[in-house]
């Protein structure tokens, strides 16, 4: 693991001509002779050996700068081997033959936005998810910010991204029913030093499009947010700053797009692609090879190896794993606005620091923390994480380490140039990336899929007309959430399906009959931890404690599968073995 | 031949520690607080015994398993045997505590009884 | 049409703490409506087929459920009202007393009561909560998870399982997993003693040969979807882990018995006042918490290692209940009078229950229960002495004192009473209840 470096990128906003012997002499000045510098069609590509993956990706850094078109890095590193796509165990002919006018490639928000997006449009859509359950991977691992679009460089494409991403969340969750909060973001300042620096940050938020800045007393921020006990000389308010819940999201993104005729196949993961001349002709999967007209990668932290299937191979991603952690519902009231003291003499373009966040459902969120560390899936929490995030605790008087309920990791998938990739190929007619969409992607995501769905409709106009669908809806499925009605309206319908009365987890509040509704769902949650993204049941203070063999007892009712074979995560992930009394041989 | 050992006293829950004192098969017991103690170390010097308490399958309710207890202490080597034993039996309901479910478990004079209610329901067992 | 139960007492919790209670109130006169969130009555007990129970009130050795029976037939021959499968959505102190909107499956119920009596039990720790690293497969369960799904569900939670933590709940699964087949590779205890009481270790662990690891803990945990594998590690006396001792275990199930936490939500919402020492609501002797008309008993005010004294302290918090329900009815709404004093429990204590004595109406005759664990293990012969207004009270010798056992004793609160004020005229200290702990010489 390796704590980003303080050297600030090299990346500049005005490209320059690509320039190999100047990229290879600093390559080999900073990171040693023995990392071969070659160009490869547009692209940087280093090879060689490093002791460390943080030198691994320090050389890609350090290649990001000379203006070639992506940095493919494929240095091996010592005891780390190269990952592969695992498929699921599913293993049948789901797919075979079948024929859609866009396959999305990717379950994420990313992909399930892309999909509803697509969904407008009279096509034969396909979302291809690897998992039991879209936004199992970074989607449903980030703290739920949508960033006001101040911290992202001016001129990338996360910056513009960003700030209309921001502006299409809002409207886009009361279309779909997800709650969505715009609490703010105070960034406080350290020192009277920090806050001399006003006149910078207002001209970055104003580069950017960001809407709206104020700059904020020390006595307003007392005023405002009096369990600040951090020493703050005053702060920069962007009252753009939101937050919601990116599972559900995701969730009602994919349902959405279901209920517009988008067919999410789950457990289906992308092995290879057929080519066929400077097209992809069938998408091939552990599910069959179905033919595709457009292909969308939106692999998330497998893009590059999904753009290599296609011979596409121009960026490498490198992961940054990110650890929050989740403070106790009786946190909730501490604090109005997301909080955060970056040291601005440690801030990059890569990191923004972390903070304390107030989520949509009423926690207090700590994090994320920023390391680069190999393993795209690795979600395992490390001990010196969570002593990180101690540092944002004490910004709030109120907030303590014994107020953790749980912490999680996620991984960022970053390109070396560290900005998002939203592109048709220059190479494969038929195929468009949307790639290392690190962190503000969440907050970009509407935007995103605005793009790369008019790009794929742009490609698909070329084969097949392109009508908008009539009789597409905007909503989602919506179910209702007892626990928020009225006590009449409550009442009133436990009169009408009393499973809305026995409360299944009781620190969440939530009911049998809205666990049958995520398990009846047309993106039915078969596992455990789905029915903890869609209902909250298992994510309180006893996680699961009481609530596991109850709502095992739903699933497996509901799903006509054993007790005993309900997992938490999908196949492979089996709660129990058997029953008692079976077990001696 | 003067043969001494020292248990914890599993009669109640002050676990008071016993040592045992074995003079040609006589045993002698110290460190107990209660006459129990007397008895137990006693016999836990010479062939230790236990209870035995554990769950029974159901058909015919929702409930899946039934508390059982044996009606006596048995050897402790002798424990998982008659957990194998206790493995194929099924209860329907209803049932009270106290019904023997199976009787004279692996002939050692002991039964296995119910400790719990079982009454009829209208769903069918799941499993 | 929402439905509206007026009562004399709401008992939330229908395990031992809240049947006893419930029984006693109504034997006292009042009206009871009992609220309990599972579908029958006795709580944790059902799930508790080991014995054991009983020993103190009955004198008999009784398996969860048997003693659960005994409580939950006395309710029943008293004709109680038991909502079953009911959850309190809100709750509020009122003027009469206090409001509770539950929630069932003939839907919303407004309970309002002159009393209530929390008898919500105790939750168990968690993984994250003792901070575990890994990710997060299947098969990490508390112990008291794992009991459920083998005793009730009938389900086996894998083959191969390591245990973290000695509480008495982790201890009693050793040896039940083991009966049902399964593999127990051992207890790992941070702490340099065992967490629970002393026959467990003998009966659950040392019966089956499975090793006891004091001074160990689990680092991480290997696997992404089902548990693989746990590392462990020796700690030193800071509990910090020793480098250099780390062992990768392969197992597929971590059991975790590293304690619990009284449930008291509800009391938060009802304002109640939370110790921190003992995490459950501060109390008199009559288990009245410090808002006036909330009474606690059980597991929900501190956890206790023996239902014989939850039960205890169930039926002093039921009759209690019921008199000052009682006595607000008859003084039209007025609540009784309460002379607080606190106990201060000395530094050799981890805690004492109750934290404080009502001198304004101490039951004539009776005797009130006192509780307490010591802050360490005192095997010379620790003396307790527990004193009024200066006045010693009580004073007992201890050959053994052990963290994870809970003593108890009774003292007159009429006797602490004419202590204090006897002692009234002299120093304002000499109006505090103090319990000490020392060598006889020491005190």
């Amino acid at each position: 693991m390796l704590v980003i470096p303080r050297r600030i990128s090299h990346q500049e906003s005005r490209p320059r001509e690509p320039n190999a012997r100047k990229a290879a002499a600093r390559i080999h000045r900073l990171h040693g002779e023995g990392i071969a510098v070659s160009e490869a069609r547009g692209s940087i590509r280093l090879e060689g050996e490093a002791a460390s993956y943080g030198e691994k990706v320090a050389a890609g850094w350090t290649a990001a700068g000379f203006g070639f078109k992506g940095v493919v890095n494929d240095i091996v590193v010592a005891g780390v081997a190269e990952e592969r796509l695992e498929s699921p165990a599913v293993s049948d002919g789901l797919l075979e033959g079948a024929y859609f006018d866009v396959v999305v490639i990717g379950g994420g928000v990313i992909g399930s936005a892309i999909a509803r997006e697509l969904s407008r449009w009279d096509l034969s859509i396909a979302l291809l998810e690897k998992e039991c359950d879209v936004a199992v991977h970074t989607s449903s691992r980030n703290d739920g910010m949508i960033h006001d679009g101040f911290a992202a460089k001016p001129g990338t494409k996360k910056a513009a991204y960003n700030v209309r991403g921001n502006r299409l969340w809002e409207p886009l969750c009361a279309e779909l029913g997800v709650d969505f909060k715009r609490p703010g973001s105070l960034v406080l300042f350290r020192s009277p030093w920090s806050a001399a620096l006003y006149p910078v940050l207002a001209d970055r938020a104003r580069r950017n499009g960001v809407d709206g800045w104020e700059l904020w007393s020390r006595s307003r921020v007392a005023a405002e947010e009096p369990n600040v006990v951090a020493d703050q000389h005053g702060g920069f308010f962007l009252p753009s700053a939101g937050v919601l819940s990116p599972y559900k999201a995701t969730v009602a993104l994919a349902e959405s797009a279901m209920m517009n005729g988008v067919r999410v196949v789950l457990n289906s993961c992308v092995t290879g692609l057929d080519m066929d001349g400077g097209s992809i002709a069938r998408v091939l999967t552990n599910r069959g090879a179905c033919r595709a007209g457009v292909v969308v990668n939106a692999a998330g932290n497998w893009a590059d190896v999904v753009a290599g299937m296609a011979g596409d191979r121009f960026f490498s991603l490198h992961q940054r794993r990110g650890t929050d952690a989740i403070l106790d519902a009786s946190t909730a009231s501490s604090q109005r606005h997301i909080l955060g003291m970056p040291d601005f003499l440690r801030m990059h373009s890569r990191t923004k620091g972390g903070g304390l966040v107030p989520t949509v459902e009423g926690n207090v969120l700590v994090g994320p923390t920023a390391s680069e560390s190999p393993g795209r899936e690795d979600y395992a929490t490390r001990p010196g994480e969570l002593a990180e995030l101690e540092k944002h605790i004490r910004i709030n008087g109120e907030l303590s380490m014994s107020q953790v309920i749980t912490y999680f990791s996620g991984v960022r998938p970053c390109t070396y140039e560290e900005d998002f990739i939203v592109e048709k190929s220059d190479r494969v007619a038929n195929l468009v990336h949307v790639a290392g969409i690190q962190s503000p992607g969440l907050a970009s995501a509407p935007a995103i899929a605005e793009d790369a769905a008019r790009m794929a409709v742009e490609i698909a106009s070329g084969f097949t007309a392109t009508r908008p669908r009539s009789g597409w809806r905007p909503d989602g499925p919506a179910s209702p959430e007892p626990r928020r009605l009225s006590p009449d309206g409550r009442n009133a319908l436990i009169e009408r399906n009393p499973a809305y009365g026995r409360i299944v987890c009781r620190c969440e509040e939530v009911s049998e009959g809205e666990i049958v509704d995520a398990v009846r769902s047309s993106l039915p949650a078969t596992s455990l931890d789905a029915i903890k993204r869609r209902t909250r049941a298992g994510m309180g203070r006893c996680h699961g404690g009481f609530c596991t063999p109850r709502v095992m007892e739903i699933l497996a009712r509901e799903s006509g599968v054993p007790l005993w074979a309900v997992t938490k995560k999908g196949p492979g992930s089996e709660l129990c073995v058997g029953p008692t009394k079976g077990a001696r041989s | 031949m003067i043969e001494l050992k020292e248990f914890t006293c599993i009669e109640c829950p002050r676990g008071c520690r016993l040592a045992v004192r074995i003079d040609s098969g006589v045993a002698t017991v110290s460190g107990n607080s209660c006459p129990k103690g007397v008895a137990w170390g006693a016999q836990e010097a010479v062939a230790p015994m236990r209870g035995l308490t554990t769950t029974v399958r159901i058909e015919g309710s929702s409930r899946r398993r039934l508390p059982v207890r044996a009606s006596g202490d048995m050897p402790l080597s002798r424990l998982l045997d008659a957990m194998a034993a206790i493995d194929p039996v099924v209860v329907r309901p209803p049932v009270r505590r106290g019904d023997v479910v199976l009787a004279d478990l692996l002939g050692l004079g002991v039964d296995l009884v119910a400790t719990d209610d079982l009454e009829a329901d209208a769903e069918r067992g799941a499993e | 049409m929402i439905r509206r139960v007026d009562t004399d007492v709401v008992v939330l919790g229908a395990g031992p703490a809240g049947l006893a209670a419930a029984c006693a109130a109504i034997e006292s006169g009042a009206r009871v409506v009992v609220v309990e969130r599972e579908e029958r009555v006795g709580g944790i007990l059902k799930q508790c087929v080991h014995d054991g129970f009983g020993v103190a009130r009955y004198g008999l050795k009784l398996t969860g459920p048997e003693y659960a029976l005994r409580d939950a037939d006395r309710l029943a021959s008293l004709g109680a009202v038991v909502m079953l499968e009911a959850f309190v959505s809100k709750a509020e102190r009122t003027d009469g007393g206090c409001r509770l909107a539950c929630v069932d499956r003939s839907g919303v119920v407004e309970l309002t009561a002159g009393a209530v009596v929390l008898a919500t039990g105790c939750r168990e720790r968690t993984d994250r909560q003792v901070f575990i690293h890994g990710d997060r497969p299947a098969g990490i369960f508390a112990a008291g998870l794992a009991q459920y799904m083998i005793n009730v569900q009938g389900l086996l939670p894998g083959r191969r399982a390591l245990i973290l933590g000695s509480g008495d709940i982790g201890l009693i699964m050793a040896r039940r997993m083991t009966l049902e087949g399964m593999e127990v590779l051992g207890a790992h205890e941070i702490k340099s003693e065992p967490s629970g009481l002393s026959r467990n270790v003998r009966q659950c662990l040392d019966d089956y040969g499975i090793p006891l690891e004091l001074s160990s803990t689990v680092t991480a945990v290997h696997g992404s979807r089902r548990v693989t594998g746990v590392t462990t590690a020796r700690v030193d006396a800071a509990m910090r882990t020793i480098p250099g001792t780390e062992r990768d275990i392969d197992c597929d199930t971590l059991i975790l018995s590293v304690g619990l936490i009284p449930e008291n939500e509800i009391a938060r919402s009802l304002g109640v006042p939370i110790d921190t020492a003992t995490k459950g609501p501060k109390v008199d002797q009559n288990m009245h918490t410090l808002a006036e008309g909330v009474f606690a008993c059980g597991n929900a005010v501190h956890v206790n290692d023996l239902a014989d004294y939850v039960s205890e302290s169930g039926e002093t918090a039921g009759r209690s209940a019921a008199a000052y329900a009682a006595s607000r009815l008859k003084t039209g709404g007025r609540a009784p009078e309460r002379r607080l004093t606190p106990l201060d429990a000395g530094p050799g204590f981890l805690y004492a229950v109750p934290q404080f004595v009502d001198l304004a109406a101490p039951r004539r005759g009776e005797l009130a229960a006192f509780y307490f664990r010591s802050r360490a293990t005192e095997t010379d012969g620790a003396v307790v002495r527990m004193s009024a207004g200066g006045t010693a009270l009580l004073e007992r010798r201890y050959p053994a004192l052990r963290p994870p056992e809970m003593e108890r004793f009774e003292l007159d609160t009429d006797a602490i009473a004419e202590a204090i004020a006897e002692g009234d005229t002299a120093m304002p200290s000499d109006r505090r209840i103090t319990l000490e702990m020392g060598r006889r010489s020491a005190l």
